[in-house]
């Protein structure tokens, strides 16, 4: 496998991201399987604050597995997950057979740190907009409701969905509902944001709206794991990309190295594959 | 002689009467139900015997007449020391039947809630409670409020089969009226048109409460 942390610090560094590197997502040899189907293997990957990772791979790689096993909508059989020094799911033990079960309550209160974007948005269908980004600051935090309409407000401003505040998602385009489900998480002030092949479900002409949210995200420095099909995004956005198959990290690199020089076998397939499926 | 003016003076007020009881029994019953159903569907969605104890249940009291389980619990019970009065019966009786549909209509309720909503509470920090309480159940009730309506005007009709146990509701008054006057016709449609309003209480006020809390789905 490869060494992550030899990755991250070959990567050019800003004397002002010096602090900024400090570990903000640890996953530690995370193995998870679906009855004899092995879908994560040993797998680990550290993410620094600020960093923006995108992983792709082919479909069943396991992507979207390891993007669910990092705030535990999956239970997994090995392994440790860690987000700024919290762990979320498990306690270390002596080792790591000895992992302990955190209670639902303290996942839960883990979980309020870690934003999730899902390809389906799962908006609320019973609350407004404005509901929809307000309700768990107010009812899991416990922000007074007057800051967190506030709050929702400056957020919903910036994916530009200012007009839409009083509206319920069924009347939102896909495009609008997947800003929406941004704000929503990003309303919880997390310390890590997640997204799910969040542009899969929309219609071609309304994923640059949302690509373009993401984009002013991880400007703003948030510490981001992307896992999406959109390839010049990823080159976009990413800091490092990641390649998964079969449940394991074939490669990882910078965007350019990744898509034009990739050193494995596999990766090469996978792009040749790509570029022939969407060439025009 | 058919819609005879005095005769239908002196029927209405009786009709009336009976009526109450009809209406007491039919509210009885739905809100023991509202209760008694969501106890079961509980039952039958967890894990263990309480599950399959509910499913059978659920199964055996939808699919025997409510006439012959009125019945046995009537019949039944005196025989064996503890009779209960003749509306005791019959309300235990629509109650056992009805919490059984009911709790269908919960069950179909709690499933037509999508699993990712779920994930979406959870993924927000969300505890089981509060999940429950501010995404799931809200959800829920939007929904089961039309099979809740149907289901409450069958309730209503369903009361009408007390009369088999001299239970002096509004159709037993009727049959009272039918055999001393033999003014058959009077009598039936008096009691249709009892039934008619009542029910077309129930819809409208059904109807209301759907409007308050329907979303945009």
């Amino acid at each position: 496998m490869v060494d992550i942390s030899s990755d991250v610090s070959s990567r050019v560094i800003e004397p002002q991201t010096a602090v900024a590197r400090r570990p903000m997502l640890a996953m530690d040899e995370v193995s998870k399987r679906f009855g004899s189907l092995e879908v994560l293997r040993n797998i680990s990957l550290s993410v620094s604050a600020g960093e923006v990772v995108v992983v792709i791979g082919p479909s069943g790689s396991g992507k979207t597995t390891l993007l669910r096993c990092i705030n535990m909508l999956e239970d997994y059989e090995k392994g440790i997950v860690v987000i700024d020094g919290e762990p979320i799911g498990y306690r270390p033990g002596a080792t790591p057979d000895q992992r302990q079960r955190m209670s639902e309550r303290e996942i839960a209160a883990a979980r309020e740190h870690i934003g999730m974007v899902f390809q389906s948005y799962n908006l609320f269908p019973h609350m407004t907009v404005l509901h929809n980004v307000t309700a768990a600051p107010i009812r899991v935090k416990g922000v007074p409701r007057a800051r967190a309409e506030e709050r929702a407000r400056e957020l919903l401003a910036m994916v530009g969905l200012s007009d839409k505040m009083a509206e319920y998602p069924a009347r939102l385009s896909g495009g609008q509902q997947q800003r929406v489900a941004i704000a929503r998480a990003l309303a919880m002030d997390p310390k890590i944001m997640l997204f799910d092949e969040v542009t899969s479900a929309l219609d071609p002409e309304l994923v640059g709206e949302v690509l373009a949210a993401m984009q002013e995200l991880a400007r703003a420095g948030m510490t981001m794991v992307v896992v999406t099909h959109e390839m010049s995004f990823a080159r976009d956005i990413a800091d490092r990309i990641v390649f998964m198959d079969g449940g394991v990290i074939v490669e990882q690199g910078k965007p350019d190295q990744l898509l034009f020089s990739p050193t494995t076998e596999r990766v090469r397939a996978f792009l040749r594959r790509y570029n022939d499926r969407y060439r025009i | 002689m058919i819609f005879d003016p005095n005769f239908i003076a002196r029927l209405i007020p009786a009709l009336i009467e009976g009526a109450e009881v009809t209406v007491e029994l039919a509210i009885l019953t739905f809100v023991i139900c509202l209760v008694w159903g969501l106890v079961l569907a509980l039952a039958n969605s967890a894990q263990g015997p309480s599950s399959w104890i509910a499913g059978i249940y659920i199964q055996a009291v939808r699919n025997t007449p409510l006439l012959i389980q009125m019945y046995i619990i009537y019949f039944g019970f005196s025989m064996i020391g503890f009779g209960l009065s003749g509306f005791n019966s019959g309300l235990l009786a629509l109650c056992i039947q009805n919490g059984g549909y009911v709790a269908e209509i919960y069950r179909g309720g709690l499933q037509s809630v999508s699993p990712r909503q779920y994930e979406a509470g959870r993924a927000l920090g969300m505890r089981r409670s509060t999940l429950y309480r501010i995404v799931i159940i809200p959800q829920v009730v939007a929904r089961i409020i039309p099979p809740m309506i149907n289901q409450a005007i069958s309730i209503t009709k369903d009361t009408s089969q007390v009369a088999a146990i001299a239970v002096m509701d509004v159709m037993k008054v009727a049959q009272v009226w039918v055999e001393s006057s033999a003014n058959t016709y009077d009598v039936f449609l008096g009691v249709a048109v009892v039934y008619l309003v009542l029910t077309s209480a129930v819809s409208i006020a059904g109807r209301l409460f759907e409007h308050k809390l329907a979303f945009a789905q």
